[in-house]
């Protein structure tokens, strides 16, 4: 087992007051939001973060931990000696983390603190008062499982209480049937396939939050799909049918002649395939080609000296 | 696995308790919060997106101790970062 040094996590010395380890961890947990950070391993780093807190910030656990020194050697395996927790009362409580945050803490956290409590009347502690019989889980899917309805394996990891009152998380797998047309932010419920944290006849549900993968060229909202496709000049100019590859057809998508960027068009029925489909948006990118050619150029040059087109005409009239 | 194990849930569709359950977080502390008006519900159901926000709201409160209106409004801005980054993706 590795061990953890809290302190280092928190960039604190070990006699650091309790607040001075507060101020430490509000300032990583600022750096590693996952919903902010440009860090790449943020949210890694912040479920670090909220271990050593979880701990640090606990005077029981803080001292607790503290009894077993500064640890082994780098690279060294470590074991806690025997009955290291003797005398230590805990009043369990995670310091407001949930089971499932506290059961994603590493193995040194639940050899360690995982067992408190064993044999009294709190149970496994902190974890049990939030225990819940429901269970929720998001899942990524690709844009193409909503028109092919695959069944999908997904491993999902639950908290799960051992024979020994730790706190452990068990993987699972399951086969689920994605249904046609699922959209963003649908959920799936799956009937009692919830977790069972301590060991419950009936478990709860499970839910299951729908969300896409990236897709090279369409970008989903609800029902409906959205591209940006890249034309010619003369196509946006003189109108053009250009094929698009959805998922699970080719539509021809016309683009009608004057055609602006900016400006959104539509066609129906061509979204996701739910009930009823959504529609497929589109804009256009003008790409212009380069002179690469003296007969390019020379086209360009006509179209140059026949067109009395300005296009910075509006662009001067603004105020 | 058969079709009357499996639903397909929309909308606002998550009652309280599921919504607790969910989330792994105490009724009371969402009652309260959705009592002021802070976790928006229709009809006493919660849509998908409020799990979402349950949790960036209780990280915010407890990394900070802010108070629930604070880590509210944080959790506002979040949303609109979702979907102005939504919306620049469909832009692409």
């Amino acid at each position: 087992m590795e061990f953890k040094d809290y302190y280092k996590i928190l960039g604190v010395e070990r006699d650091a007051a309790t607040e001075a380890i507060k101020t430490a961890y509000r300032k990583l947990a600022r750096k590693y939001h996952p919903d902010v950070s440009k860090e790449k391993d943020a949210s890694e780093r912040m479920k670090e973060v909220n271990e050593a807190w979880a701990v640090l910030g606990d005077p029981e656990k803080r001292a607790a931990y503290d009894r077993l020194g500064a640890g082994p050697q780098p690279g060294q395996d470590f074991r806690p000696p025997p009955d290291w927790d003797q005398g230590f009362e805990y009043s369990g409580g995670e310091r407001g983390f949930s089971p499932e945050e506290a059961a994603g803490f590493s193995d040194f956290f639940s050899e360690i603190f995982g067992r408190m409590g064993r044999g009294g009347a709190a149970g496994t502690g902190g974890f049990s008062r939030a225990r819940a019989g429901e269970h929720h889980a998001r899942i990524l899917l690709d844009l193409e499982d909503s028109f092919t309805a695959p069944t999908r394996q997904i491993s999902l990891q639950s908290p799960k209480v051992d024979d020994k009152g730790r706190l452990t998380l068990e993987t699972r797998t399951l086969n689920v049937k994605i249904p046609r047309g699922i959209r963003e932010g649908q959920m799936i419920r799956l009937a009692g396939q919830g977790a069972a944290l301590r060991g419950e006849r009936n478990p709860g549900d499970l839910l299951l939050e729908v969300g896409f993968r990236p897709h090279p060229r369409l970008v989903p909202d609800g029902r409906d799909l959205h591209t940006t496709i890249p034309v010619a000049p003369w196509e946006a100019a003189l109108g053009a049918v250009v094929p698009v590859d959805l998922p699970d057809s080719t539509v021809n998508v016309r683009i009608p002649a004057g055609a602006e960027p900016g400006r959104q068009l539509r066609v129906r029925g061509k979204g996701l395939p739910s009930d009823p489909p959504g529609d497929l948006y589109f804009d256009i990118r003008i790409v212009a080609p380069p002179a690469e050619t003296p007969k390019a150029r020379e086209a360009w040059e006509t179209l140059k000296s026949e067109s009395q087109f300005d296009p910075r005409k509006e662009w001067r009239a603004r105020a | 696995m058969s079709d009357k194990e499996m639903e397909l849930l929309e909308g606002a569709c998550l009652t309280l308790e599921q919504l607790c359950a969910a989330g792994a977080i105490e009724r009371a502390w969402l009652v309260e919060r959705v009592e002021a008006g802070l976790i928006p519900a229709s009809g006493g159901r919660f849509a998908a997106a409020a799990l979402v926000r349950v949790r960036r709201m209780r990280e915010i409160e407890r990394a900070y101790e802010a108070a629930p209106e604070l880590a509210a409004l944080v959790a506002d801005l979040l949303e609109e970062m979702d979907a102005l980054r939504a919306r620049l993706a469909r832009g692409r």
